[in-house]
This record gives C-alpha cells, sequence and structure tokens, in this order.
C-alpha cells in the first residue's frame, strides 16, 4: 500500500532518522567504551573483560556476558531488568563466546539522555564499545525502532512524544552490512542475504502482521544506512588507538 | 572472591616508590605542580520537557539541570530531579535536598554494582554537608503549602570514569547542575485561594533554584610523614597516599565542611592548606560561573521568547535533520577532524569549553512580558521567609547588582565562547529553528489539585483534573 506522509512534530518524514553521533574511547579506566545518540537519546556504553571465571549458572564452556543497566535516576526496577536480558541475549549472538571459555565480558550501560528508542541506542552504543575493547565478534549488531502510526504507517525513530502516541513499535536488531573479498551471494542462509536476518525483534502494542512485516522492511533499509555510517566512524577514528595514552 | 581480587588492578613496588621518592623532590608524575588542578571541563545536558498529560503519576517530575565534569581523566554526571512531597514534620516550611551517589562499575572494575561502599557513602556525605547543611541552597523557597506539600530536589551523580579526586568533580557536577536547574513555578489560586496550580512549562517559566553561595571542594592528599601536601590527586597518587583531606569553603573564605582521614596532619600544615583552599575556590567559583554565563546567554539566544529546553552544548550532536547525504557530509567532516578534538582531552589549556559559538550581549536576556529573564546575577541572595507568590514578585523587584561571589563577569561584555568542533558552527543557526517546532503541538494544560485531602494523597495524588 502507498506510504503516506506522516506530520511529525520535528518535521522529519517518516523515513527519516534522528543525527546520528558515535563517538569510541571517551572512558580512560574502560577497555572499551562508546557514546552513541539519536537526537535526545543518548546511552554511554563501557565495556570490561574478558575476566576470569563465570557465574554459577553459566556455562564455563563459553564466555559470558554480563550487563548491568544504569538509569538515570532511581532504583533499578523491572523494566531495567527487562533491557538487561534483552541486551544480555543480543550481545551474547554477536559475540564469538567459544574463543575465550570461563570468561566474563561485562558491559555497563548508562542512560545519560532518554527521548525514546532508549534500547536499540543502547544496543548501537554497547557494540561500538564491544569492538573499541577488542573483543571478537562476528558482526556488530545495528538496531533501529519502527513505529506504527494510526494510519498504519511506519515511522523510524520515534521520539518519546511520538511513542506514546502511536499504535504499537518495535525495536529491531540486524547484523550489519558485511564487506568481504567473496562474491556477492555468497554469504547467504536460504537464498538471503546475512544481514537480512533479525537477531532481536521487541514488539509493544498490537499491530497486524502486515504491518509487522512493513516495519521490518524499513527497519531493514534503515540499518544498512545506520551500518554504513557506524563502519565509517569506525574507520576515520581507528589510528587514535596509536595514539592513546595509558 | 578471590577472582574479583585478581582481576582489581594492584600498584606495584616500583610505581610506588617512584612516586614517592618525586613527591620528596617536589615533582609529580604528570608534570603538575604540587597545587595545580588538572584541566576541568563543565558541560550542560540537553532535556525534553513532557507536557503533564504524558505524566503517569501525579508525582510531578520536572527534567531539567544536567551536567557532565571532567576534570583530568576523572569523569562525573550529575542529574537534578524535583518532586513535591509532604515535608518532615519537625520542619513543615521547608523543602528537602537529598543527594545520591551512584558508584558505576564503568568507573572502576573494583565497584560493584548495587550497595553502595563506603567511599561511595562518604563521598555523598561530603557533597551533602558542603550543600545542604551550609545552607548553599534556600529550603524555603521550596514550600508550597506549609505543613503539606514541598519542593524535594534530588541530586544523581553518576561517577562515570575514576580518574583520581572523585569528590571535587562530583561537587563541581552537582553545582553545575543545581545551577542550571529550574523547577515549574506553582501557585495558590482558584475560586477559595485553596487550590494548587502547577503551571505548565509553556505558560510560566520554570524557576531556578536560589543558591546563596557555591561551596566547592578541594582535596588534599597527604604523602611521607605528613608534610607533603598535593591538591587534586591523580588516580596513582590516590593508592599511594597516607592521608586525604577535603576541605569545602566558598569563595567569601568561609569553611562550610572539613574531612579528614589518614596519618596525622600537623596544625600549621592545615593553616596553609586552608590559605590555598581559598585561592584554589575562588579559582573554581569563577570557573562555575564563566560556564554559567556562557551557557544562560546560549540558552537565551537561541530562545528569545524562552522555550524550555536547554540547550545542548556537546560536541558531536548537529542538530539539522539528516539524510543520506548529510550523513556521509557529517562522517567526512568527522574524519577531518583533529583527533582530539572529539570528546576527551579536547581542551589542554584549562579553560572551560563550550560547544556553540554564541555571541550573546545580555540585553538578549530580557523574556516576554518584559519580566527579567532570571539569570545568576538576578537573584536575591538573601531572601525572607515570604510566601511563593510574593517571593515572585520580591524577585521581580529586586534584582541586586552585586553576587554574592567576588568575582563577577561583567554580563554585558560580548561573550565569545571556544568551539571545540568547527562544523557545528554551521548548524547552531539552524538549532534554533529545527527545536522550537517541536513543541507547537504540545499542549498548554494545567492540572488543578483540591484540597484538603488526607495526607495519603498529599504524597501521592492519585487522580487529577485537567482542564485546557
Amino acid at each position: 500500500m502507498a506510504p503516506m506522509e506522516v506530520d511529525r512534530a520535528d518535521g522529519r518524514t517518516s523515513n527519516q532518522l534522528r543525527p546520528l553521533s558515535c563517538t569510541r574511547n571517551v572512558l580512560h579506566r574502560a577497555h572499551g567504551s562508546a557514546r552513541w545518540s539519536q537526537g535526545d537519546t543518548i546511552v554511554l556504553a563501557a565495556v570490561f573483560g574478558p575476566k576470569a571465571g563465570t557465574k554459577k549458572e553459566e556455562n564455563p564452556e563459553k564466555a559470558s556476558i554480563e550487563v548491568i543497566w544504569k538509569p538515570k535516576t532511581g532504583l533499578i526496577g523491572k523494566v531495567e531488568k527487562e533491557y538487561e536480558m534483552i541486551l544480555k541475549r543480543t550481545l551474547q549472538s554477536v559475540c564469538l563466546l567459544t574463543i575465550h571459555p570461563n570468561t566474563t565480558t561485562s558491559v555497563i550501560v548508562q542512560v545519560v539522555g532518554d527521548d525514546g528508542a532508549l534500547l536499540p541506542c543502547a544496543i548501537n552504543a554497547s557494540c561500538a564499545a564491544l569492538a573499541d575493547a577488542g573483543i571478537p565478534l562476528k558482526y556488530l549488531a545495528v538496531a533501529i525502532c519502527c513505529g506504527l502510526t494510526g494510519s498504519r504507517s511506519v515511522i523510524l525513530d520515534p521520539t518519546k512524544i511520538e511513542e506514546k502516541k502511536i499504535l504499537a513499535f518495535a525495536y529491531l536488531v540486524f547484523p550489519n552490512s558485511p564487506i568481504s573479498v567473496l562474491p556477492k551471494g555468497s554469504l547467504t542462509e536460504d537464498s538471503e542475504p546475512i544481514e537480512a536476518g533479525i537477531i532481536t525483534s521487541v514488539t509493544h502494542g498490537a499491530m497486524p502482521v502486515v504491518d509487522y512485516f512493513n516495519c521490518l522492511d524499513r527497519g531493514y533499509a534503515a540499518c544498512a544506512k545506520i551500518s554504513e555510517f557506524l563502519r565509517r566512524s569506525m574507520e576515520s577514528q581507528a589510528p587514535s588507538d596509536l595514539t592513546k595514552t595509558t | 572472591m578471590e577472582q574479583r581480587l585478581a582481576n582489581t588492578w594492584q600498584m606495584t613496588v616500583n610505581e610506588r616508590k617512584f612516586i614517592e621518592m618525586a613527591l620528596a623532590a617536589d615533582l609529580r608524575v604528570d608534570d603538575r605542580g604540587p597545587f595545580d588542578y588538572r584541566p576541568c571541563t563543565i558541560t550542560f545536558g540537553r532535556h525534553v520537557f513532557l507536557s503533564p498529560p504524558f505524566h503517569s503519576s501525579l508525582i510531578y517530575l520536572c527534567a531539567g539541570g544536567s551536567s557532565e565534569v571532567q576534570l583530568g581523566e576523572t569523569r562525573v554526571m550529575s542529574y537534578v530531579t524535583s518532586q513535591l512531597v509532604q515535608p518532615y514534620r519537625d520542619r513543615p516550611n521547608e523543602g528537602t535536598l537529598s543527594i545520591f551517589t551512584e558508584f558505576s562499575p564503568m568507573a572502576d572494575p573494583a565497584f560493584e554494582a548495587g550497595r553502595p561502599g563506603e567511599f561511595a557513602i562518604e563521598l555523598g556525605r561530603i557533597v551533602d554537608r558542603g550543600l545542604r547543611e551550609s545552607g548553599a541552597v534556600d529550603m524555603e523557597s521550596l514550600c508550597v503549602v506549609v505543613g503539606k506539600l514541598v519542593w524535594s530536589i534530588r541530586v544523581d551523580l553518576h561517577i562515570l570514569d575514576n580518574g583520581g579526586n572523585l569528590i571535587d568533580a562530583a561537587n563541581i557536577a552537582a553545582l553545575a547542575s543545581l545551577l542550571t536547574f529550574r523547577r515549574p513555578e506553582c501557585t495558590l489560586g482558584g475560586d477559595d485561594n485553596h487550590e494548587l496550580i502547577i503551571h505548565d512549562i509553556e505558560d510560566r517559566e520554570p524557576l531556578p533554584l536560589i543558591i546563596h553561595h557555591l561551596p566547592v571542594a578541594v582535596t588534599f592528599a597527604v604523602f611521607g610523614e605528613g608534610n607533603i601536601m598535593v591538591i587534586d590527586p591523580s588516580y596513582k597518587e590516590e593508592s599511594v597516599m597516607g592521608g586525604r583531606m577535603t576541605i569545602t569553603m566558598n569563595s567569601n573564605g568561609d569553611i562550610c565542611a572539613v574531612q579528614k582521614a589518614g596519618i596525622g596532619i600537623s596544625s600549621s600544615v592545615i593553616i596553609r592548606c586552608l590559605e590555598i583552599c581559598a585561592v584554589k575556590a575562588a579559582e573554581i567559583t569563577s570557573k562555575i560561573n564563566h560556564a554559567m554565563e556562557s551557557f544562560n546567554d546560549g540558552r537565551s539566544i537561541q530562545y528569545p521568547n524562552f522555550h524550555p529546553v536547554d540547550v545542548a552544548i556537546q560536541d558531536n550532536l548537529p542538530d539539522v535533520i539528516m539524510d543520506k547525504k548529510q550523513i556521509e557530509n557529517l562522517i567526512g567532516h568527522l574524519a577531518a577532524l583533529p583527533l582530539d578534538a572529539l570528546d576527551r582531552n579536547s581542551n589542554k589549556s584549562g579553560a572551560v569549553v563550550v560547544g556553540t559559538n554564541t555571541r550573546a550581549k545580555f540585553e538578549n536576556n530580557q523574556a516576554r512580558d518584559g519580566v527579567p529573564f532570571y539569570s545568576p546575577s538576578n537573584w536575591d541572595p538573601y531572601p525572607r521567609k515570604l510566601c511563593s507568590r510574593l517571593a515572585r514578585s520580591s524577585l521581580k523587584l529586586s534584582g541586586l547588582p552585586e553576587d554574592v561571589e567576588e568575582d563577577k563577569v561583567n554580563t554585558t561584555q560580548s561573550v565569545t565562547v571556544e568551539c571545540g568542533l568547527e562544523h557545528t558552527k554551521g548548524a547552531s543557526s539552524s538549532r534554533a529553528l529545527e527545536t522550537p517546532s517541536e513543541y507547537t503541538t504540545v499542549e498548554a494544560t494545567s492540572q488543578y489539585i483540591k484540597a484538603p485531602k488526607t495526607l495519603k494523597d498529599a504524597v501521592k495524588i492519585q487522580n487529577r483534573k485537567m482542564r485546557k
């Protein structure tokens, strides 16, 4: 169905993202750190690890990931625990866990600003921090929030005000597009490119199945753009590792 | 438990001996003088105000007042919120101020999430004594209805990076965020003057807190036999030091708090430290004021009709709507920049870095309706005990020209501020156009809460009527 143009409060079209910004290596004590912002939603992620030993309930034959979510104000409640769990599962599928068995990598996420799409922003920040720390990864996870308005059109990256008004929204996480020397089409699973696979999908609110697939298509296209941005920002900052002081 | 200890950083004997011997020869490892602070950068955060229909509970949360301080390698973030609560029974006409410290595990692998350790509690107490018990923040102006409703201010300090001397950095962050915090105005009105109206941010300007003086903490580390003192210890110096003394002083020379632990220091050394502290406190106070001036001027320039969004003074946030081409341009800019313009260590000279390049004049601070804009130099430092309506009118009338602080910055001069990143210059002009449109669709409403009610309702009001 033809996409309808939606009037958004800050003047964006339904396909426009807020300005993205990624800075890595912001903290001195942490092994890896990144600050990711999408408009006014700003998240600071830090990575320590791998440290020796795993917790009792974790599998010692693989590396384990521990996520600590720090909200801006107030005590840690159920919402924060849920975010920790989702983030942990997402990062577990992104990291190569068999390289360092019986170790724990800690990811600490601090919310600096919250204006909608907080969990995708945190996932993006954590992946950038993991890359900054040098933890071996299969690919990076790129996350986006897609909202479904009452007129059944999909808007990308809603702000907090928009999130309260729309019918339903979904947080979608895709792997980032790989650059490889192998011919195009060889990195596929069942004739689908590898970056079309969904790592995580969290939905809020009820949406029809057709609209969910619309969200997936839009989200996948947007994530391709975000992963381009991520790759370029990492390449441009790579020389800084040589001048890093202890 | 042993695994945790194995993961923490231990100071080697060689490093310890080196630092001690260097200090005995009056040298510091990072090439500072013994009484030099590391470069300090204060940045302010940006917040979104939500209009009342989107609050789920009736405890009115007002966002605003966030600051991030970088002192050398140490980074602390502070966030201030307020809510209406019932006052303590023995102080029915005073608001409350509480400080919460979060030692985030990202600052140091030795910090554990969950229960705060003893140093976290000590830091919270030192900042609390300096701010609250010295009377820096005026509590009586936070009273709304005597005995029933007062404003409770909550300061959350998040330690993000432990590079040593957390107390000083946390204190500066708390001060900076309290100075930029704005709370909504509420008055008694309605039919019989018994209804409490919390004015929406669109209706009336939110009010700043009344801060009488700025208590600044200066930390000394003691080495040797109690005769070698240095200011602002770094992380390695802290693990070698024999003791620590923190003096909280304001620029008038009044001592607000003293905290000392560790090996004994003779009283003559303490007197000398007090004299040094007076000088340092004045320096830091002027730095904070300078940052505040730039921030407030930036705020009034970009929002001449006073919009409630604080100005973003973060370096890496160009405020334009970006499509694919612009994303590419931005990445091109980021790649072309010198590396140390990006985030940390962006300012080695010790001045305060603010990411906007606006030239501000004091006349532009006049908001609409001729009500003077409440920049820090307009605050009445000694308010008498007044009810809220009288307090507001007295603030309008007084407009005292002199500050409590000694070195007042002449605000009628135009202010030029350093800009860490070149490319935000082009973007900042578009900022004024973009953001006001965010709030055109927000409706202006105010809430009416009917008194009298039971005590339970005063604390957590369940139902409220909203009227357009």
